[in-house]
């Protein structure tokens, strides 16, 4: 029934977005890109593509970072484009994409603050689809109890964060366990958001949204390992609509080594995968390049003592996954995990370009194959 | 070999020419050739990426050079009085070529980055002081919002010591409570905070406070009436001046943090008056000065983008020629030594020696004296289809290039639609008065043709302007054909004695017209306007006029083959295509022609028989061959000339089937027997010139870049089979229904004759006659209606959807009798296309 209406509100913004997913870069431009020898053959082999002359009026040097910002303002402006024309549903689904970012901005923010660091330069490191009116204001608290009724009560976050309130203080500890109680919160409100919107939708979110949680329990299980938060807490942390849950979860929660965490992740064939040691391919965590900080990679701060490589290799092994899933997302009609899955698939694209635009800068050519390439 | 005049009937000839140009000339050869706009270069270095060929350096050069001009073009524009750009021809030439070339180039380049950072530099303090600027504007406004919030606590700390129940102080009526404290207690021992905050932001900042202070806070804001403006980016902010009490140090700080955080900006002020006096004395000292210096600073941006607007349209102009040549400079290969670079590109044959000649100028400039080497090459390759159009023609040849680009050298219908377009517009447009409204706008148009050339009309209407020799042809041959239907705005002219004569009319009866022996000399006779089967007659007349008219046009189109066929030395299609689908046309519909002039020549009313129903006659000719009711017959001995028609017309179809297949099959199997084997068979034509054969001679005739994108047309024997039964389907079946086509002629010209009487009868008619006062008001009034929409809908409207099925006549009607249409455009590297494209 889905197919017959669906065009109706949402087959235009659909099309867009398909149309937006063919603009992604393909793998013979990857590897133009990769063969260039400056930024500036950089940029103009990307003013061939989709992107345009999204750089022609940079003065020369081009950063990085620059590079990045502008890519992360096409994704944007796309993204708004998306949203402004969207009605309900649609507009509640994407909505509900800009929460992830929100979460990141927030324990940004906080963190930041709690280091000390200055609130502009906080501010404009936010993910720009995260932002909201009272975000600066995040500043002032100093305990857990005093931002939620400053700040997140009036935000969309707020029913997630009422699990965590508590009177404690403001440490990282504390910080990573509210982002990943928020994260979970998140993750399960989505899931149940796209279960009323049935059919293909909550099918195909469904199965990403299981990945990202998988993802995120294995993650905290493996940083958690030698630091102060006891196991039951480890397990409360668990997002519950993984493929992992009930009994992987379980079996996380009491793992005290990698290897409980493998054998944790026996029983579904693809995760299997991810910890079989593959070649040393790895780049050491703290290499990683700008952009990736505000997602998934924050909670390597937690248990950064584990060994870099292995989490590193794991880390890019779950993009590889991502990238997979999101790719399917595309093989069906008439469903909204398209939207979900071009954001994810251009976020991305962004960490494969800085990346390769970092090895160029740097001169780091061996590694410069090490990117992630979307199509 | 080659005509003497350049003509549209073909597409010019072309030659593969090749051009060894020693690296010293290469730039001032390029620019040369790309003024003078005639040879379209190949890419010599297919497999190399973009950014590996030889010239990236200079091209990442042009491009910052380009970026920098686009940002003063960007920095002039956003300037609010507008600062004049001296345009490209009246500024003073850029040399480019010439031995000084690459140092007016260095030159340029030095003076673009030194005016960037100049313009950079300016910008910065400009931004700088306006900031500061706008510091200290709004510390004034503080100053000021406070000063009153101040006094009128004052008077009302009195007032409230006086009476307490006057409870209405003006500025804290919203909050009663608050005022029981602020009031009760000594209010100026509370600290405060002051500053100016974004108004778009003042809710969240005060919801943010309020809950973070948990109440615990006076709040006041007053707008700001007029907004701030960025110097940068023009943009406006209004703000709102706040002022905020709280108690107690830990309050204030989070107030302050919160309020940074938030983009508010904090001043400090004073409880004392006479202390804020002194700040606002030193505040408005301060303004004033920097005022002064603000001004001056940005007379000087000014000027210096006086400066840069004085020659930006050259430096444009130059960086986009640069730009080009560089690019085109990609495309050339560099011989082994690196020494010379090898350029190949197709020209216009008649144009070499122009091409020669700016080669040698070229050198010449350039001052040294290598002259580059052209020679032609020879090559199978099938080159690109150049028609040479003038401003007259270009607008019929784009109508045909719209369908497809011509084969080349195949017959050009673009030629014949000069006057088959505009004829068979005019057959569906006939009227005198619009035909005149159209040509009249087209003559305007062509007139003012330069003006409106400069300026920009914007889409629609420079669409009209490109075509305006159509359209006044249109507007002419609608003239002719007007006073062939003798239609003025769906009236009739008297202009000769009526063949008729009406008898004098009594009553309401009907009266019949006598023939008075006249003839009308030219059109319809005026008689029949107003007549009771006027309409009868016309549509009767258009009807068989539009068949005459569209078996003409597809024989023309069908004729238009047999160049093709002589040209590209395939005799035999002659007779297996051309011969049979000639009869099998004529045969039917040829013979249908006659029958309509045949009809037409016999005075009916003194006939013995009836007059036929021509299409009755045409379909029992099929149906029911060989038997014609002696009732109905046209001519004596019909049944039998129709009988042999329709058996010519049968054999027509297996002629059409058969002999070609037959003929390719015969010919494979000939090869096959002298023991060949296929090997692309006959190629496409190609011709060399004796020239070719010479530098071939001499040993240095070698292609770079040989055929091998080429793709050949397998003769593959199955596939002539196929696509001559299509062939012939498609012509049989398409003669039947492109016939019945060309009857929207008459059912368009039907249709406008009617809309436009159907219009005067409306408004016109209805006015003239009344008189007095209020017929003249009426007149005016109406006649302004009837000539608006007589433009709108019949001029504009009207003439769009005539000239739409003219053009399905043209290019599906026509086009499909003979058209091959598989050619490529010439695309040459020209300075001028570049302009246009800007």
């Amino acid at each position: 029934m889905e197919a017959l209406f669906f065009n109706v509100d949402s087959g235009f913004l659909e099309g867009i977005v398909r149309g937006y997913k063919a603009g992604l870069l393909t793998q013979n431009q990857y590897n133009n890109l990769t063969q260039c020898e400056t930024i500036e053959d950089f940029r103009t082999q990307l003013s061939a593509t989709d992107y345009g002359n999204f750089l022609a009026n940079e003065p020369l040097p081009i950063s990085t970072s620059t590079i990045s910002d502008k890519a992360t303002q096409v994704l944007v402006d796309q993204f708004n484009y998306l949203r402004s024309n969207a009605v309900e549903p649609l507009s509640k689904f994407l909505e509900y994409m800009t929460y992830a970012y929100m979460i990141d901005n927030v324990i940004l923010i906080i963190t930041g603050t709690l280091h000390g660091r200055n609130t502009n330069e906080l501010l404009q490191r936010c993910h720009p689809l995260g932002v909201f009116d009272t975000m600066p204001a995040l500043c002032v608290a100093t305990n857990v109890e005093e931002l939620y009724h400053t700040v997140l009560v009036e935000t969309p976050l707020a029913p997630y964060f009422r699990d965590s309130v508590s009177a404690a203080d403001l440490d990282d500890l504390n910080i990573e366990i509210i982002r990943n109680t928020l994260y979970k919160a998140y993750l399960e409100d989505f899931d149940a958001f796209c279960r009323t919107l049935g059919g293909p939708t909550a099918e195909i979110m469904h199965r990403i949204l299981a990945f990202e949680a998988d993802r995120r329990a294995i993650n905290i299980t493996i940083n958690s390992f030698g630091t102060q938060l006891s196991k039951e807490q480890r397990a409360k942390l668990f997002p519950t609509i993984g493929r992992l849950f009930p009994e992987g979860n379980n079996a996380l929660a009491r793992a005290d080594d990698i290897d409980q965490v493998r054998q944790a992740c026996e029983p579904v064939a693809e995760y299997r995968a991810f910890f079989e040691s593959g070649p040393a391919a790895s780049r050491p965590n703290g290499a990683r390049v700008g952009g990736s900080e505000s997602t998934a990679n924050l909670l390597g701060d937690l248990g950064d003592d584990l060994g870099g490589a292995t989490a590193a290799d794991l880390e890019d092994r779950f993009f590889v996954h991502e990238v997979h899933l999101n790719k399917l997302a595309f093989l069906q009609q008439f469903q909204y995990a398209v939207f979900y899955a071009y954001i994810k698939l251009k976020e991305q694209e962004i960490r494969s370009l800085t990346w390769i635009a970092e090895c160029i800068a740097q001169n780091a050519r061996d590694r410069i194959h090490d990117f992630i390439p979307t199509f | 070999m080659g005509d003497d005049y350049p003509t549209l009937f073909r597409s010019e000839q072309m030659s593969l020419v090749q051009l060894i140009v020693p690296t010293e000339v290469a730039h001032d050869t390029i620019a040369e050739l790309g003024e003078l706009g005639n040879v379209q270069f190949k890419d010599l270095n297919p497999d190399v990426n973009p950014f590996q060929r030889s010239f990236v350096g200079e091209i990442r050069r042009i491009d910052e050079m380009a970026r920098r001009v686009r940002f003063f073009a960007g920095q002039i524009e956003k300037e609010k009085d507008p600062i004049p750009i001296r345009p490209l021809y009246d500024s003073a030439p850029l040399v480019t070529v010439g031995p000084r070339a690459a140092q007016t180039i260095d030159e340029l380049d030095v003076k673009l980055t030194e005016h960037e950072a100049r313009l950079m530099q300016m910008n910065e303090s400009y931004q700088l002081l306006s900031e500061r600027l706008r510091e200290l504007v709004e510390a004034r406004h503080v100053l000021r919002e406070t000063a009153v919030f101040f006094e009128q606590a004052a008077v009302r700390e009195t007032e409230v010591r006086n009476s307490f129940d006057d409870s209405s102080a003006p500025l804290l009526q919203h909050d009663d409570r608050e005022q029981q404290y602020s009031s009760g207690d000594v209010q100026f021992d509370l600290e405060f905070v002051a500053g100016t905050i974004d108004r778009a932001r003042l809710s969240t900042f005060e919801r943010v406070l309020w809950r973070v202070l948990r109440g615990n806070l006076y709040m006041n804001y007053i707008d700001i009436q007029e907004p701030f403006v960025d110097p940068a980016t023009g943009a406006e902010t209004r703000k709102n001046v706040f002022i905020i009490f709280a108690h107690g140090e830990t309050l204030l700080s989070k107030i302050r943090k919160v309020a940074e955080s938030m983009g508010a900006t904090i001043y400090p002020i004073d409880v004392n008056a006479d202390k804020r006096a002194d700040a606002m004395r030193e505040v408005t000292g301060r303004i004033e000065d920097l005022q002064i210096v603000l001004y001056n600073t940005g007379a000087n941006r000014r000027a210096e983008l006086m400066t840069i607007g004085e020659n930006l349209a050259s430096w444009q102009d130059v960086v986009a020629k640069e730009k080009l040549i560089y690019e085109t400079l990609n495309l050339l290969n560099y011989d082994v030594r690196r020494k010379t670079l090898i350029a190949e590109g197709w020209c216009p044959t008649r144009d070499i020696p122009q091409i020669q000649l700016a080669l040698r100028h070229a050198t010449e400039e350039s001052g040294t004296n290598v002259p580059p080497i052209l020679h032609e090459l020879r090559t199978n390759r099938t080159p690109p289809t150049f028609h040479r159009t003038n401003k007259f023609t270009e607008g019929f040849q784009t109508i045909m290039d719209a369908y497809g680009i011509a084969s080349y050298q195949e017959v050009n219908p673009g030629l014949f639609a000069v006057i088959t377009f505009p004829f068979l517009f005019a057959v569906m447009f006939g009227d005198i008065g619009h035909g005149f409204i159209i040509a009249l706008a087209a003559a305007l148009m062509i007139l003012f043709e330069r003006k409106l050339a400069k300026a920009d009309l914007g889409e629609i209407l420079s669409t009209f302007f490109f075509g305006r020799y159509i359209i006044l042809l249109m507007g002419l041959f609608s003239i002719y054909t007007g006073f062939l239907y003798n239609d003025i705005f769906s009236k009739s002219l008297h202009l000769f004695h009526s063949g008729w004569d009406f008898p004098e009319q009594h009553g309401n009866e009907t009266v019949v017209a006598v023939s008075n022996g006249h003839t009308y000399p030219f059109g319809i006779d005026p008689a029949w306007h107003g007549a009771e089967n006027g309409l009868l007659f016309t549509n009767s007349y258009k009807m068989k006029m539009s068949i005459v008219l569209g078996v003409i046009h597809m024989t023309f189109a069908v004729c238009l083959q047999v160049p093709n066929h002589i040209r590209f030395k395939r005799l035999s299609d002659i007779y297996t295509n051309f011969i049979p689908q000639m009869i099998f046309l004529q045969s039917i519909f040829g013979y249908l022609v006659v029958c309509i002039i045949y009809k037409w020549t016999i005075d009916w009313s003194k006939a013995s028989t009836q007059p036929p129903s021509l299409l009755n006659m045409l379909i029992a000719m099929v149906l029911s061959p060989g038997s014609v009711d002696p009732e109905t017959q046209l001519y004596p001995g019909q049944s039998t000339v129709q009988v042999i028609l329709l058996l010519l017309a049968g054999i027509c179809v297996p002629w059409l089937l058969v002999t070609k297949p037959y003929l390719q099959w015969q010919e494979m199997k000939k090869i096959q027997g002298q023991g060949y084997i296929g090997l692309g068979a006959d190629d496409a034509p190609r011709h060399t010139d004796d020239t070719a054969l010479e530098g071939e001679e001499e040993g240095n005739g070698r292609v770079i870049v040989e055929a091998n994108d080429e793709e050949h047309e397998e003769h593959d024997f199955s596939e002539v089979v196929v696509h001559q039964v299509i062939h012939t389907i498609e012509f049989c079946l398409g003669c039947v229904s492109h016939t019945a086509s060309y009857l929207r002629l008459w059912a368009l010209s039907l249709a406008h004759a009617q809309l436009s009487e159907v219009l005067w009868d409306m408004t016109l008619a209805n006015v003239l006659g009344m008189s007095g006062l209020l017929g003249i008001v009426a007149l005016v009034v109406v006649g302004a209606l009837w000539l608006s929409l007589t433009i709108a809908i019949l001029c504009v409207m009207e003439g769009l959807s005539a000239f739409l099925h003219a053009l399905r006549l043209h290019w599906v009607e026509a086009n499909s009798k003979h058209y091959e249409a598989g050619g490529y455009q010439f695309v040459p590297l020209s300075f001028a296309r570049l302009n246009e494209k800007q």
